[in-house]
């Protein structure tokens, strides 16, 4: 048996190994021999402006090579009116490479302006900014700030939300499912929300060799089936106990509201670093009407059971502080490609939520989705979502 | 496991693209000043297309004062023929600000091409010899025959020859420019130079200039990237031109700007006579600005009293800050008869 065993692995290996071969001759043949057809077309270079800083009396632009053939930064202009500048570390970027290119500016606070690099075959690059602002610097005051408003968006409204507790309890099993149905409603809002600003994001910062779309896309579904992973196992582990399953979703809700809060975090401390204080004020006062409603979300649960209030709290603590560490992040070292990313991890993370609460749901309810409590339930989640998300 | 693996790969790697600004270690500190006087430090390389010295291979302070007046020789009627050979080609990549190369279409060899000058009366003959690729012809402000108007005798590519020949006239200063479609890109390609006809009686004598007003559009989006007299942006600022209180300067001016409708020249301490086109010898304004719309040319006649740095640029600023700005460093003419041993006056400090 054993020696029957050993040539088939062999076999095994060898067979996955094969098609291996294959692509690296394909590809010793395009890039060697047959790179004649490489030839074909122009290849057109390409550069983004990722980031634009205001520090002192100078303009700071990221600039990337996101093209096919490497490029070198020849001028600098702002409005469209050249300036002299540095480029460090230097002006030739290959594929992908970065550049900070300072131009000195006497720039006006709350001013709009349009950054211009040019590149050696006389091409020219913009990104418009909205409104000069200074780049916001680290330090103890802003970083008590941000943690202020991080808790005002974050902590004290989910606090809040998780006040109707008492509420949901003494309701009577359908009216519960109902509530049960408004979180759903509540979180495939909030699930295409984060997806919404990620595209948004990626679109307006993102060069397309990110594939910006496909990006979102990936993450989300890594985001989902990693958490998904997690949380099964979180829920078979407590199975033999009725009273943790509930007390298990209500955590995997938080996590994922957790999760998503980090976005919106995020992108307060953006709104502000960016010099959008007007928006942010909206944000703000936006965030926090709608994120009461995620009390909500973890409360209804949990209602089942025995009322746990240092539970209730701390999952309160794991669905709002990460609303601080995004403010903190976005305010201070804001990069589009990051945003994207966290917030397509929080839409995964509410999408995996959801497809936890339905089959408990459904599981609550004898295998059937179709009662009117539970529609309406979504229904109106959805509804409430839109409403208190006109705010924002 | 794989679904965590690929996760912890993804926050990783992500990790690098969110922090790009890997520190790199770099001893050597470039300084740059900026034209406020601000001192920037950089441990990158400094792109400054405004006081750059760069390495163009053309040379606007040459092409300032330099007039072409043919081979000469007398006919039979007694009035002299003038003969001038301009090549036409398309395939030059010029570098035409520090680092930006651009495809110029070119006269001779230039951008503007040669300044064709004859004396009204004269017979000029030119021929033209297409080395292009596409097709091209010369076609010459003023008074011709219809077959000399080099439009519908377009000339072909790869060696294409035609011969224009006309009496020169009106007096004045007029462009010529390629005259095939699409015409605003066989312009704007460079495909244009000044022709210069002087009156029979002459003009008073005058340190002559020319300054042919242009713009560049190296990313082909129909809006200029650049502006400058003489093709070279910020060239006069970088290289002030040198010139004598109480002596004559004449500047034959022509617009050549595409896309933005109007350009015009502001000089600095100074007012101008202008005569519009040149044809008149009476001056029409006298004035520091004046307007100018495509092709629109005229000869501007001015002394300096006092020596020093004056600018000279659109009042268009926004072509003035892409490179159509220069500088007359104006020396006092009797100091320096004084002092020609004595050092040169080349410090402009800028």
């Amino acid at each position: 048996m054993e020696l029957d065993k050993k040539p088939s692995r062999v076999k095994t290996v060898a067979s996955g190994l094969i098609p291996f071969v294959f692509v690296v001759i394909l590809m010793a043949y395009i890039f060697g021999p047959g790179s004649d057809l490489l030839d074909l077309g122009i290849p057109l270079p390409e550069i983004t402006i990722e980031m634009v800083d205001f520090v002192g009396s100078e303009v700071h632009a990221t600039v990337r090579n996101t093209g096919p053939v490497p490029v070198e930064i020849v001028m600098a202009d702002i409005n469209d009116r050249i300036q002299p500048a540095a480029v460090e570390p230097n002006r030739f970027l290959e594929r992908y490479e970065t550049a900070l290119v300072r131009i000195p500016f006497e720039w006006n606070e709350a001013e709009p302006y349009i950054i211009g690099i040019t590149i050696e075959d006389g091409t020219r690059f913009e990104k418009e900014v909205e409104a000069a602002a200074p780049r916001l610097q680290l330090s103890s005051e802003l970083i008590g700030f941000f943690a202020i408003i991080g808790t005002y968006v974050g902590i004290i409204p989910v606090m809040i939300g998780l006040m109707w507790f008492p509420f949901i309890k003494r309701l009577s099993k359908n009216k519960y499912h109902f509530f049960l149905a408004l979180t759903v409603g509540l979180l495939l809002f909030l699930g295409i929300d984060s997806i919404e600003e990620a595209l948004e994001v990626s679109d307006e910062s993102l060069a397309g060799s990110f594939n910006g779309v496909l990006l979102v896309a990936t993450v989300t579904i890594l985001s989902f089936l990693g958490l998904y992973y997690t949380g099964e196992k979180l829920i078979r582990r407590v199975k033999d106990s009725p009273y943790a399953k509930p007390v298990a979703i209500a955590l995997m809700i938080s996590i994922g509201i957790g999760l998503h809060n980090f976005g919106e975090g995020l992108a307060i401390g953006a709104a502000v670093g960016l010099g959008q204080v007007a928006l942010s004020t909206f944000l703000i006062v936006g965030f926090a009407l709608h994120n009461t409603t995620e009390g909500l979300a973890i409360a209804s649960p949990m209602a089942k059971g025995k009322p746990q209030i240092g539970k209730l709290i701390s999952m309160g603590m794991i669905a709002g502080t990460p609303a601080i560490f995004g403010a903190w992040l976005g305010g201070f070292m804001y990069s589009p490609f990051s945003a994207v990313i966290f917030l397509s991890i929080g839409a995964g993370a509410i999408f995996q939520v959801i497809l936890t609460l339905v089959k408990w749901i459904q599981q609550e309810n004898q295998n059937r989705l179709s009662s009117a409590s539970i529609v309406s339930g979504i229904a109106v989640g959805m509804l409430v979502m839109y409403l208190t998300s006109i705010f924002v | 496991m794989m679904i965590f693996s690929l996760i912890a790969v993804t926050a990783i790697s992500s990790i690098f693209v969110i922090f790009p600004e890997v520190t790199q270690a770099q001893t050597e500190e470039n300084v740059f000043v900026t034209h406020n006087g601000k001192v920037v430090k950089t441990t990158g390389e400094v792109i400054d297309p405004l006081y750059a010295e760069a390495t163009m291979e053309f040379d606007p302070m040459e092409y300032l004062r330099d007039f072409d007046y043919g081979k000469t020789s007398p006919l039979p009627d007694g009035t002299t023929l003038r003969e001038y050979t301009i090549v036409a080609e398309d395939d030059k990549i010029m570098e035409v600000s520090p680092g930006v190369f651009y495809n110029a279409w070119t006269f001779n060899g230039s951008v503007p091409g040669p300044t064709i000058r004859a004396t009204e009366g004269d017979t000029v003959k030119i021929n033209f010899i297409n080395n292009g690729s596409k097709q091209h012809t010369m076609h010459f402000h003023g008074i011709h025959p219809a077959e000399m108007d080099g439009v519908f005798e377009v000339v072909g590519g790869e060696g294409g020859q035609f011969t224009y020949e006309f009496i020169a006239g009106p007096a004045g200063v007029h462009p010529y420019h390629c005259h095939v479609m699409p015409l605003e890109e066989h312009i704007v390609h460079g495909l244009y130079g000044v022709f210069i006809v002087d009156p029979k009686e002459g003009r008073e004598p005058a340190d002559e200039m020319v300054m042919v007003l242009n713009g560049l559009d190296t990313d082909f989006d129909t809006e200029n990237n650049f502006y400058a007299a003489n093709t070279i942006p910020f060239y006069y600022q970088h290289h002030p031109i040198q010139i004598n209180t109480n002596e004559l300067i004449r500047i034959y001016v022509v617009n050549m700007v595409e896309f933005d409708p109007i350009n015009n020249l502001h000089l600095h301490g100074n007012l101008y006579k202008y005569y519009p086109t040149g044809t008149d010898l009476v001056p029409s304004f006298y004035t520091d600005m004046i307007t100018l719309s495509q092709t629109e040319r005229g000869i501007m006649e001015f002394e300096y009293q006092y020596p020093g740095k004056y600018l000279f640029h659109a009042h268009k600023v926004e072509f003035s800050e892409k490179g159509w700005v220069g500088i007359f460093l104006v020396s006092d003419s009797e100091q320096e008869t004084l002092s020609l041993t004595a050092g040169d006056p080349n410090e402009y400090g800028t």
